[in-house]
């Protein structure tokens, strides 16, 4: 169905090939999963199928794509949207139309379907991807999860032989992401779709895949059976971490094949307790609390009645399901909310009442998009505004950055930097001022295996240098790695708030792929089970 | 981006040339006997329904073959930007920034982009705030000049690029007022006002009295305007145009694809 | 009848065709019937959309254009006799300030004169409104001729991203102050312009692989020589046009170089529009129906101007009354009836849809 044929790509103005020497068969009706590091040409490769790359980006391509029989060498991307459906990383930033059935029929329309036929495929579309009751709404209105519905719809209705998807499940909370594997799931055995995905998240989707492509850092592509790519490829879920650790062959893709792997492992284990690798941190003084707080947003309400205490040097992890409130927790942390009644204090004072510049060195916030904090023309123009700002010695937020995310060119364009290493220049820029309380809120959106980890050992040692850090977070295995306490929020309330291992080793949605593995001993990570098998 | 060859060149010299008329109509008409005073006064409505007209037809003159879909998707998010300044500001009365985009825009981009930036945004404001009037045509026009005129500015860098911009912007704001002026001019002030105008009186006669009618009326928003357009260009336009500048190289316009076998 | 909305197009002949039989007249009695018409069809019709709120805006604007002409006819209108109201001291400004007289003895006379010519421009912006407010324009986006389609989207493109742009611009003012920086006046408006405006363009260039990647942008092969025709019809189109107008408003000139040059050229245009339109390969999911509900609209307004054209090609009295002497102007009697049909779609077309 799809034949890269010796196929090697560069941009417009580099002197790198982006991807080298290509050559690959995808069968029909295969889930072909595409993992890497970022940057490594995930994106390239995926807009190579239908042709974007390149005649939407420029460049020079040697060798070809074949797609069901057209090149994309003479087909440009408009006349191949008959054959390839694409899907982006952003979909909702894809979407023309104002409501999603007309966002559903926009392909069509382009493709001169006679309008009966129309009618009928968006009809099955809307049934396909289970969103009939979405038909009339503003494509304004749509969550995450309806939106990557949505966009998925929307490719389909042109009745496409291959689905190309670029981060499917990346925004997603643990529910909307497995909605989009079972539609995905569905449309490869029921239709017999061709779907190639990139994802940095292989928790949940490596097990669905029929075969996995490994790009390295120098753009080349190998592929082949799942469980032998994963013996050797540079990013690895926690199960295949624990199966390269424990040797397991086949190596288990899913928790329930490393559950039947594993006796074994769970007997060794079972007089071994998990080592206190990081200190219970219940000792340190207070310096936040939250009482009574119930916010609105105009008719919905937001939060009931919570009541959080922070101290320093803990790591909290806030936790919930989209729209239970964690959000509006830290923006009333941060002062950027007026609650309807109940009170915040940070070190004493009401942030709402502090003036911006004392309270930087109060709280603060990281967005979940952090290129809103971003201004500046380059990395080190970034930097020399913060430390003017805050009134700091010039090259202190420099070198604060470079403890974070060591080696940042200077001159890049934040906007042209990965998401990680934009993350670790917002979370330079602010903390350079020194506040007490942290606030992350999502960021774990677009991180990659080692980026994350990055992230954990940062925020650990912030939370070491008796900082308060709390983390709104669906990803459960950043929790697992560096939360000390987890407060889970449903519906504006607090549900429970306790030490991290209590709170997530025995829920079925925020338990870590480890300890749903090892159960009913509790271990949280790989790293734990490491330690405590090499003693 | 959007090449202007010379049949969008003819077309727009057409168009431009019948819109200058719609504004300036009561300075030039020479009706001779009564009933053809009926008919001049029938003039604004014909233009009302022959500028929309001949600006699609040069906008679709200018869109053709050369607005593809990256064209399209920027033009479309700075007419929304644009359209999203024209509520007021904080501070100034009065004073809408929607003109401000179409300086940058223009330059960065080509006085092609320039003329249909400004036209589209001027119509997209008004579908978004309800209001398509039977000003909306000689707006869209005005708008639209400034756009294209933005982009035949000589090149320049650095200071001088900004300040040449701010000086445009200034008198751009105090013109687009002028001309607004003028087509209001007619609908305001009746025969019987020293103010109006007379037909077939000398061009000179009329100038004066539309002078007072502009000092008179809407004097007290353009000197907002253009300082407003002044103050904004010096503070932000640096990093809008290099916003702009970075945007047009990563999007690769026809940039050149070359596939080896 | 099945309750939908109607073509917008329709609405916007109907309110353009009751725009044009304002412009017939001056009496305030068929004005106001006229007035009252559109206003009814919109209470009856309107839906609750957000840029449906806009008929009172445009009523507002419309008293504000007449507030103006009396004000600038007490200020500086010619005296004409009368009964004196009341007199405004009178300034004579100098020369550099157009040199006319400022001020003079107001009488009823002017001002009623004043009220009346503003009244008809009051009127036709209500018409114009009643359009705004019954015709929604993403409808009217999507029924724009195919030459235009591009544009078309570019616009569709902007009314959805403005929202999102203004929700943007809110999270970077929010992020801002949480960097302890202004968020007001020109500081806080650099700091908060260029993130919108480089989020704005990084979502666009996303937003163009998603159209190109969905078929934007196909077109039809079509003979070289059609096209050359098509473009040649639209040039002389223009250009008849414009000389049209031009032998219109310049009295001096032939006869035939006015309104049949004029309507010649327009015609032209439009015939060269309709072609054009065949070489797009794109179909229309679901287009809006037109159907006999937007035939009685558009006949209803036809009706309308017809009566008034009528009456004033017959010579009724009492369609542009004179109020030197001051008296109750009459109300003609076939022109009220033909205005009275304008408000017939308030109850013979189909009802909005009742949203969910």
């Amino acid at each position: 169905m799809i034949r890269f044929d010796r196929m090697s790509f560069r941009y417009p103005d580099q002197s790198r090939d982006a991807l080298g020497d290509v050559d690959l068969a995808i069968e029909e009706g295969e889930l072909c999963l595409v993992v890497g590091e970022t940057g490594a040409g995930k994106s390239t490769l995926l807009r190579a199928v239908n042709g974007l790359v390149p005649h939407f980006t420029g460049g020079t391509m040697h060798g070809g794509v074949v797609v069901n029989g057209r090149s994309t060498a003479t087909v440009p991307p408009r006349e191949m949207a008959s054959t390839v459906g694409v899907v982006g990383q952003d979909p909702t930033a894809g979407f023309v139309a104002d409501t999603v059935e007309d966002e559903l029929a926009y392909v069509m329309e382009n493709l001169g379907t006679d309008p009966a036929v129309m009618r009928r495929r968006v009809e099955d579309a809307l049934d396909l991807l289970s969103i009939a009751d979405l038909r009339d709404r503003p494509l304004a209105t749509l969550s995450s999860g309806e939106a990557q519905r949505v966009a998925i719809a929307s490719v389909i209705t042109a009745a496409p032989r291959v689905l190309v998807l670029d981060e499917p499940t990346s925004a997603l909370d643990p529910g909307a992401a497995e909605d989009i594997l079972a539609a995905l799931t569905r449309l490869v055995h029921d239709l017999g779709l061709t779907i190639i995905a990139a994802e940095h998240r292989l928790e949940r989707i490596v097990q669905y895949a029929d075969r996995i492509a490994v790009i390295d850092g120098h753009g080349r592509v190998t592929i082949g059976d799942p469980s032998d790519m994963m013996r050797t490829a540079p990013v690895a879920p926690p199960v295949v971490q624990l199966g390269r650790l424990a040797n397991w062959n086949p190596l288990p893709l899913s928790v329930r094949d490393a559950r039947r792997a594993g006796e074994p492992l769970r007997q060794e284990l079972a007089d071994r307790k998990a080592g206190p690798h990081r200190q219970a941190a219940a000792t340190g003084d207070v310096v936040a609390t939250v009482r009574g707080l119930q916010h609105s947003y105009g008719t919905t309400v937001a939060l009931r009645g919570v009541h959080v205490e922070l101290r320093e040097g803990e790591v909290v992890a806030l936790m919930g399901r989209n729209g239970a409130g964690k959000s509006t927790l830290l923006s009333a942390l941060a002062g950027s909310r007026r609650p309807r009644s109940g009170s915040v204090s940070i070190l004493g004072g009401n942030p709402r009442s502090i003036t911006p510049r004392e309270l930087v060195r109060r709280v603060g916030l990281v967005p979940p998009d952090p290129s809103t904090l971003l201004y500046e023309q380059s990395v080190d123009g970034e930097c020399i505004t913060a430390d003017k700002e805050h009134g700091l010695a010039p090259g202190s937020t420099r070198s604060t950055l470079d403890a974070i995310q060591p080696g940042l060119d200077p001159e890049r364009h934040p906007r042209d930097l990965s998401e990680g290493e934009r993350l670790a220049l917002a979370l330079a820029v602010v903390v350079a001022p020194g506040p007490r309380v942290l606030l992350l809120d999502e960021p774990t959106r677009g991180l990659d295996y080692s980026a994350k980890e990055r992230l954990a050992r940062v925020l650990r040692r912030f939370a070491d240098d008796g900082r308060a850090v709390v983390l709104a977070t669906h990803d459960v295995e950043l929790v697992a790695a560096v939360a000390d306490r987890a407060i889970v929020l449903a519906d504006g309330e607090v549900v429970s708030d306790g030490p991290a291992r209590d709170v997530v080793v025995h829920s079925p949605v925020f338990a870590p792929q480890v300890s749903k593995i090892l159960a009913p001993s509790e271990w949280l990570t790989v790293a734990e089970v490491e330690a405590a098998v090499c003693q | 981006m959007i090449a202007v060859r010379w049949r969008s060149s003819i077309l727009l010299v057409a168009a431009s040339a019948v819109g200058l008329a719609g504004f300036t109509w009561p300075l030039f008409t020479h009706p001779r006997g009564t009933e053809n005073l009926a008919h001049a006064s029938d003039a604004p409505w014909l233009f009302v329904i022959l500028i929309p007209l001949l600006l699609g037809v040069v906008l679709a003159e200018l869109a053709e073959g050369g607005l593809d879909a990256k064209g399209v998707a920027v033009l479309g998010v700075l007419v929304a930007c644009g359209a999203a300044l024209r509520t007021p500001t904080t501070g100034a009365t009065g004073f809408t920034g929607v003109l401000f985009l179409l300086l940058p825009g223009g330059r960065v981009l080509g006085r092609g982009f320039g003329f249909v930036q400004g036209a589209l945004t001027m119509f997209a404001s008004a579908l978004l705030m309800g209001g398509v009037g039977p000003w909306l045509p000689f707006q869209m026009m005005a708008a639209a000049w400034i756009g294209f005129l933005a982009g035949c500015l000589p090149p320049a860098c650095g200071r001088a690029e900004l300040w040449m911009l701010a000086v445009y912007g200034a008198l751009a704001g105090l013109v687009y007022g002028l001309i607004m002026d003028m087509w209001f001019w007619p609908f305001t002030t009746a025969g019987g006002n020293q103010l109006h105008y007379v037909a077939g009186d000398s061009l000179a006669e009329n100038l004066r009295r539309f002078w007072g009618f502009h000092l008179a009326s809407a004097f007290g928003f353009d000197l907002p305007r253009a300082i407003g357009n002044v103050l904004l260009v010096l503070f932000v336009g640096a990093p809008v145009l290099a916003a702009l500048r970075r945007a047009a190289r990563r999007a690769a316009f026809h940039a050149p694809v070359t596939v080896l076998t | 009848m099945t309750p939908r909305s109607l073509h917008p197009i329709a609405w916007w002949v109907w309110a353009l065709a009751l725009g044009a039989t304002a412009l017939q007249t001056t009496n305030p009695f068929l004005l106001g019937l006229l007035a009252a018409s559109a206003w009814l069809v919109v209470a009856a019709r309107r839906p609750s959309a957000p840029w449906a709120q806009s008929f009172g805006s445009f009523v507002k604007l419309g008293i504000a254009v007449i507030i103006v002409r009396i004000v600038l006819q007490m200020l500086f209108g010619v005296r004409l006799p009368g009964h004196e109201l009341f007199t405004i001291p009178s300034v004579d400004l100098p020369e550099w300030a157009a040199g006319v007289t400022l001020g003079g003895p107001v009488t009823a006379e002017s001002v009623i004169a004043a009220f009346n010519d503003g009244l008809q421009l009051a009127v036709l912006l209500t018409c114009v409104g009643a359009a705004n407010s019954l015709a929604s324009p993403y409808r009217l986006l999507r029924s724009m001729p195919a030459i235009l389609y591009e544009l078309g989207v570019a616009v569709t493109v902007a009314l959805s991203f403005a929202p999102q742009a203004v929700m943007s611009a809110q999270r970077v003012r929010e992020a801002r102050r949480l960097r302890g920086r202004p968020s007001r006046g020109l500081a806080g408006l650099r700091g908060m312009a260029v993130p919108v405006l480089e989020i704005a363009l990084e979502r666009s260039l996303e937003l163009a692989a998603s159209m190109d990647s969905r078929g934007y942008g196909r077109r039809a092969p079509i003979a070289a020589r059609d096209r050359q025709l098509a473009q040649l019809a639209t040039l002389i189109g223009a250009v008849a046009a414009s000389i049209g107008v031009y032998g219109i408003l310049d009295g001096a000139a032939p006869g035939g170089m006015g309104y049949p040059m004029f309507a010649g050229g327009v015609a032209l245009l439009v015939a060269s529009f309709a072609y054009a339109g065949k070489q797009s390969v794109r179909t229309r999911y679901r287009p809006d129906p037109w159907r006999a509900p937007e035939w009685l609209v558009v006949a209803c307004g036809a009706v309308a101007l017809a009566a008034l054209l009528v009456a004033t090609d017959v010579g009724v009295a009492g369609l542009r009354p004179d109020f030197s002497p001051l008296a109750v102007p009459t109300v003609p009697l076939l022109p009220a009836i033909g205005i009275l049909a304008a408000a017939v779609p308030a109850f013979l077309t189909p009802a909005l849809p009742v949203t969910r």
